[in-house]
Formats: C-alpha cells, structure tokens, sequence
C-alpha cells in the first residue's frame, strides 16, 4: 500500500439536516433520514463500516444540523461496535458540504491526519476507500473524486465532469447543467489533503471581499437573494469546478454500484444493492430458509433477529424486516422494507413497498406498487402507524401516518 | 306441455365466456344456465323443450342429450336463419308447440334468471281464463324498460309503454310467459316484436293478464348482471333450499360448493360465491363474490372478489382477481399477479399485473 505508519486518516460524512431530504416524507417524519434502514441497517451505517477499511483510520465524524439527541444513541453504539471513535458534529447552520468541513477544520485537524475523506451520507456505493487512497497518492493532488459513467439521459441530474483519460485529472466540472457535457458524474465521495482547508478558505474570503465591493458600489447589492453568505461553500460549484484543469484534482472511476437515495422509492433500491453486497462481504447477516423451520426466503434477505416470520410465509428478493416485526402465515414478501414493529397477518402480499413503524396489514391484504424506484409513486409507502384493514388493495400510494385504509386506494396521496 | 326457450344469437355481452360456449350452456350456479329453465319446465309437467336458437344448434343438442334421458324431456331446436325478433320465433316454432292438446305453452327468455314460480303461473292463466299471461316484476328504475301498465286487482293488461319518460308503472315484463296456442295465429312468419306487435293486440281484446313475479329476477346477459344475479339466487336458495348451501367455520354467508369440489384449509370462502364441478382451491384462500367454473384451480393465498373464473383457469399462488375480472376457459393467471377488472379472452397466460380495467385480447 505504501502508506507510512505515522500517516493518519480521519472521515467526515456530510448527514444533512432535518430542513433537507423533505423528498425522504414521510418516513423523513419519524427519523432523520440517515438513521433510515437500508438493508436492516440506519443509511449512515453504510459508508460508516466503509470506512472501517480504511487503513490508519483515527475518526469519523458526522456532520449535520440535526440535533445531538437525535445521533447521540446511534453513535455512541457504532464506536463500541466498528471500535473507531465515532463523533456527531452539529453545525449551527447549513454551510454547504465544503462549509461544513471548513467550519470543523480545528476539530478535523486534531489528529493532524495525512487524508481526510469526505462522504455524502446519502450514497449508496461499494465505498472503494483503501483504493481511492492508493490511487490519490499516485495522482499528488489535493483531492480526488470518486466517478462512475452513467447513461447520457441521466447524467443531467448529477455534477458531470470531464476526466483526462490518461492522468485521470479532473480537467472540467459542471453541476447538473443544462446541456449534455459528459456521461462521468461526481459520485459525492471524496479524498481531500488538508490543502483543501487552504482553497475553501480562498473561496470564503474571495466571497467577503466582491460582497464588500458590491455593497460600496453596486445595485445589486439591494438584492439580498443572490447573496451567499461568506462561510457557506459549495463543494461542486465553489471549489471543484474553479480547480477543474490546474492539476490538483483527480477522479477513481468505480466500475461498482451507485446511487443517490433522494426518495424513499430509491430506499428499496438501494436495500437490494447493499443486500446483494452483503452476499459477497458478510453473507451470515443474510437469512435462509426453505420453508420447513423457517420460511421459505428467495434471494438476498435480511430478517432481524426478533423479528417473528412465520413458516409458510414466502419471503424475498430483496426484502429486510426490521425488529420485532411480525410476519403472519402464508404471507409473500417481494422486493419491500418491513420496519419496526410492523405486524403483516395471514395470506397478506408486499411488494415493491415500505410499511412504516408500527403498521398493520390485514388478511389478504396487497400492498404494492410497480417499482419504478425513482418515480413519485413507484412505490409504495406506508408512514408509522397505518392500519391497512382486511382484503384491502393499496397501490402505487403514499400514506401519511396514523391512517386507517378501509377501502382499496391507487395512486393517490392520503394526508 | 310444451315450452319455448327463446336464446337467440352470439351472447356477446357475455364474452369472453361465450366465446368458448353458448350463452345457455355457460355455467351459473354450478349449472348450465338454460337447465335452470329446463329443470323448472320439467317440474311442472313440461315434457318437450324448443329451443329457438340461431347458433351453433348442434353444440347445444349435443350437449343437451345427457339432459334429455336425465330429466325425461324431449329437448328440440327451431333455427332461425334470420333474426326473428321476439315473436318471430314463435311462428317458426309453430308446428313443435301445437299438439292439438289446446294446452297453454311457455316461452322463457333464457337470459333471465328468477325462482320460475311457473306453477303459480299456470294457476293464474287458469284463474283468469284469458288467451295470454305474462310475468312481471317491479324495478326501481322503470324508464330502462318497457313497462306493463295493468289493472292492480285483476292484472289485466291496459297497455305496453316501451321507455316511458313518464312514470306510468314500475312494472316491466320478466320475459316469462304462458300463451294458449291460439295466440299463434296472431304472429306473422317474419321478424316482429311480441311486445310492440303481439302482446298489444292481445290486449285489445281483453285477453293478456299480468302477474307480479314473486321473488328475484335477474337479466344475467352481462357480466356485472352475472354477478348480481348469484347473489339474488343464492339468497333465494338460503330461503328455498337452505340445505344445497355449503356450510362450515371458513364459510361466510350463501356459498354453494359443488360436491367434487376439494377445498384446503385456511381458506376463508364468501358470501355470494359459486365453486363448480372438479375444482380445487388451495390452502389460504379468499373468495367472495365470484364464481369459480368447472375444473378450475386456485392456488395457495390467492385472493378474488366480485370476478369469474372461467372454466378450468388457473389462478397463482397470492394472486389477487377483482373488481369484475372476467377469465374465460383455460386463462392462467401466474403467481403474485394483480388484475384489476381484467376482461381475458380463453387461452391466455396472464405474467404482469392489470392494473387498470381493460381487455386482454
């Protein structure tokens, strides 16, 4: 690897706040989206453990303006579990995905590491961090970007940049532009050196400077919209496209998964792609079963340990059941995420679908959807505590919580 | 006595069913159609049938000759060439139905179901002593229909208003009737109209008397109707013949269960259903408001309501079949499917959802 003993790495993982992932309703509701199950386990577990193979780890911090209390659990169980301190840092205010670095450079520093990684929490991806790191070093840039092709159709809705097909430098870089630049995106996961701390820094204080001039000599001025406070940094727009082409930033193509999981259609997705990462990482997490002591589980399935499955139940592909859920004989499961203390009686069918916490699906009962995970309404989405009666058909809908569904509903939104 | 059984042309409205069989031999209740009427006929006394029908003749009389030894009746066709009307074929039939015996013949419209009080009926054409009688029954919305307007005490016929835009009665005409044969000499050998034509004349001269059909009437020539129409009649049985319904803990209201039917456990079966002859229905299963023909196989956790499965179909395992999803002969739907109000033509293999009503050609 050629990394030396002494050289430390910190992690920090940008988690939001509860005023962003508004796409992540209902279930955003009840938990900060990263705490969300993907694959049995809270979104953020993900790039956490990730990390865990990077080597001379010394921290990782999460970032975020959600309150302490609400990580404070989860964190404190990680670091036990992964034995890497784990810490929740909470920004006062949203000061975008380079600000929010900035504003913690003191902290982040502490260790005086060599690398920093900076990982959007709502990723879903291999994380090849031991590889990035080994190819960053070869680079000697600042920072390195993890990219993946894409379909041209698609690659509009992502940071789409041009690499140099030999040096693998990042030669230009564009946030979601109008017109088709390049079929590479950024992947929201990086590795920085701590020159980074210097061009944020640049940004901030050339920012301080144009809003003095334009206060002294410019209409504009009078427009406060198009005013961006001084510690609030983009890291796409304000820091990689200005670096773009001056040979100190980088691209790792993965040739592995990866998505966003901006909706809550996208969380079924992506529980499918970590299940089927686990099948080759950690296939003991997965379930089993062919129907005589247990139930009968197709594919990648992932069933927690107090979770009650009944024998005839028929369960999977990609199907996680979170605690104590209790599945009821005869039950099929396809394609869904089955959280807490959910209770899906006898003959019931899921698919292509999320039941809330606490929620109840009576016998005979479907709830389903098509599984176009990225469409409004490709799946199906039960908030906490929705009763969905006997014999009762919900498709392609979006309930809010504390509803009780005694007619058959499709396409719709129910408040 | 005699009867006519007027069954007429291609039953479209019932496709994708008649596709595979003549509307009168399409199965309700676990039963061809047309043999309610017959077994009726046969109860009070009719011992010959003509049936006046103008396709496929040899389908039906093949199929009608197990009946004929059955029940001891002599079961014949009169074919029209041409559409006759409603009348028409009574004057093609002329020649089977009189004998000479100068008894009243019935004439039964084979796409309506109801208890056939047909004994009641002749009672009444006794009683009154008049050429014709007619069954009528009282709808909640008689402007759909041609109504009968009479004399409340007697039943005599005053006349026929087809439509009518004003309320003038809320009785229409059932389409079962008893007819001396000297009615015959009022019908002209051509397409003509026995309720604008024949029916009217009678009633000129004093001799048409209505009676008010007690119990259920059903016209049962769309599927909807269909559907409806079971449940009238099973209600009819539960007072009528309480013990030809199934009973048991998974069952649920009227639930008529052919006696070679097998049916595993768990299942949770009605109200208002129908499972005919050779049928098997797997452990787990819900049916209410459906008919499930002959030789068909419902599989583990399935789940149907207010649909017909057609003969020797097949519905997956957690399948769910509803809101008037119509299978005809030989559909096999695939596990875990959803249709919602599929209309699918024989012979087809059903391997994604139908969301939405439409047909599967």
């Amino acid at each position: 690897m050629g990394s030396s003993m002494e050289e430390k790495v910190v992690a920090v993982i940008m988690v939001g706040g509860p005023t962003k992932g508004t796409r992540f309703r209902p279930l955003s509701l009840n938990i900060p989206k990263p705490l969300f199950p993907i694959a049995g386990q809270p979104m953020v577990h993900h790039p956490i453990s990730a990390c865990k193979r990077i080597p001379n780890l010394a921290q990782i911090y999460l970032v975020g303006f959600y309150e302490e209390r609400e990580f404070a659990i989860y964190v404190s169980a990680i670091s036990n579990e992964l034995k890497v301190p784990v810490r929740y840092l909470r920004e006062d205010k949203p000061h975008g995905s380079a600000g929010g670095l900035y504003h913690f450079r003191n902290l982040i520093m502490e260790d005086s590491p060599s690398h920093i990684f900076l990982l959007n929490c709502d990723v879903c991806c291999s994380f090849p961090l031991p590889e990035m790191l080994e190819a960053h070093r070869g680079y000697g840039g600042i920072g390195t970007l993890l990219v993946i092709k894409v379909s041209p159709e698609s690659a509009s809705q992502f940071g789409e940049l041009v690499a140099d097909p030999v040096t693998n430098e990042l030669l230009h870089y564009t946030e979601k532009p109008e017109t088709f630049v390049s079929d590479r995106i950024n992947c929201g996961v990086y590795i920085f050196t701590p020159e980074i701390f210097t061009a944020i820094r640049d940004v901030s204080s050339q920012r301080k400077d144009t809003a003095t001039l334009r206060r002294v000599s410019s209409f504009e001025a009078l427009q406060p919209a198009t005013r961006i406070p001084a510690d609030f940094v983009r890291l796409d727009q304000d820091i990689l496209t200005p670096l773009a082409g001056k040979k100190q930033l980088y691209t790792y193509e993965t040739m592995d998964f990866w998505e966003q999981i901006k909706s809550p259609g996208m969380s079924v997705r992506c529980s499918g792609l970590y299940l089927s990462q686990f099948r080759l990482t950690s296939p003991q997490v997965l379930a089993s079963g062919d129907g005589t002591r247990n139930a009968i589980v197709i594919g990648d399935v992932y069933i927690h340990p107090s979770a009650k499955v009944h024998p005839t139940a028929k369960i999977g592909p990609n199907v996680s059941i979170s605690a104590n859920a209790r599945v009821g004989p005869g039950v099929r499961l396809i394609s869904c995420i089955i959280l807490d203390d959910v209770e899906i009686m006898e003959n019931a069918m899921v698919t292509n679908a999320i039941i809330g916490w606490k929620s109840s699906i009576g016998r005979w009962s479907r709830v389903q959807a098509e599984g176009v995970y990225n469409s409004k309404l490709g799946v199906t989405i039960l908030g906490d505590s929705v009763a969905v009666e006997d014999e009762v058909v919900v498709t392609s809908s979006i309930v809010l919580p504390n509803k009780t569904l005694n007619i058959s509903v499709q396409e719709e939104i129910i408040l | 006595m005699k009867a006519l059984i007027l069954v007429g042309g291609f039953g479209t409205r019932l496709r994708p069913l008649t596709l595979s069989f003549p509307k009168p031999l399409v199965d309700f209740a676990n039963k061809p159609m047309i043999l309610h009427q017959i077994e009726a006929l046969k109860a009070v006394g009719v011992d010959e049938v003509v049936l006046a029908i103008n396709y496929q003749p040899e389908v039906m009389l093949n199929f009608l000759k197990d009946f004929e030894a059955k029940l001891e009746i002599k079961i014949t066709c009169s074919q029209e060439t041409e559409p006759m009307g409603t009348a028409g074929p009574l004057a093609l039939a002329r020649d089977k139905l009189v004998d000479g015996s100068g008894d009243p013949f019935f004439v039964l419209n084979s796409d309506v179901i109801s208890e056939y009080p047909l004994k009641e009926m002749i009672e009444f054409h006794q009683s009154h002593g008049g050429e014709a009688s007619i069954m009528v029954t009282k709808v909640d919305e008689p402007s759909k229909y041609g109504v009968v307007v009479m004399e409340e005490s007697t039943g005599k016929v005053e006349r026929f208003v087809e439509k009518p835009k004003l309320y003038v009665g809320n009785k229409i005409n059932a389409g079962i009737y008893l007819l001396n044969p000297s009615v015959l000499d009022k019908i002209e050998l051509r397409p003509t109209s026995i309720e604008k034509e024949t029916f009217p004349k009678i009633a000129a001269s004093q001799g048409l008397y209505a009676m008010v059909l007690p119990g259920f009437w059903m016209d049962i020539g769309q599927p909807r109707d269909y559907i409806t129409g079971l449940r009238l009649y099973l209600d009819s049985l539960r007072k009528k013949f309480p013990a030809k319904l199934t009973t048991g803990p998974h069952i649920v209201g009227n639930v008529l269960v052919d006696e070679s039917a097998k049916i595993g456990e768990g299942c949770l079966i009605g109200p208002d259903v129908a499972i005919g002859p050779g049928c098997v229905v797997e452990s787990g299963v819900r049916l209410s408001r459906c008919t499930v023909m002959r030789g068909a196989r419902i599989k583990k956790h399935a789940c149907i309501s207010s649909s017909i499965i057609g003969w020797h179909s097949t519905v997956g395992q957690w399948s769910r079949i509803e809101n008037m999803t119509i299978l005809g002969e030989d559909v096999h739907v695939s596990d875990e499917i959803y249709s919602n109000g599929g209309v699918v033509l024989p012979h087809k293999e059903i391997k994604s959802n139908i969301l939405k009503p439409e047909i599967v050609m």
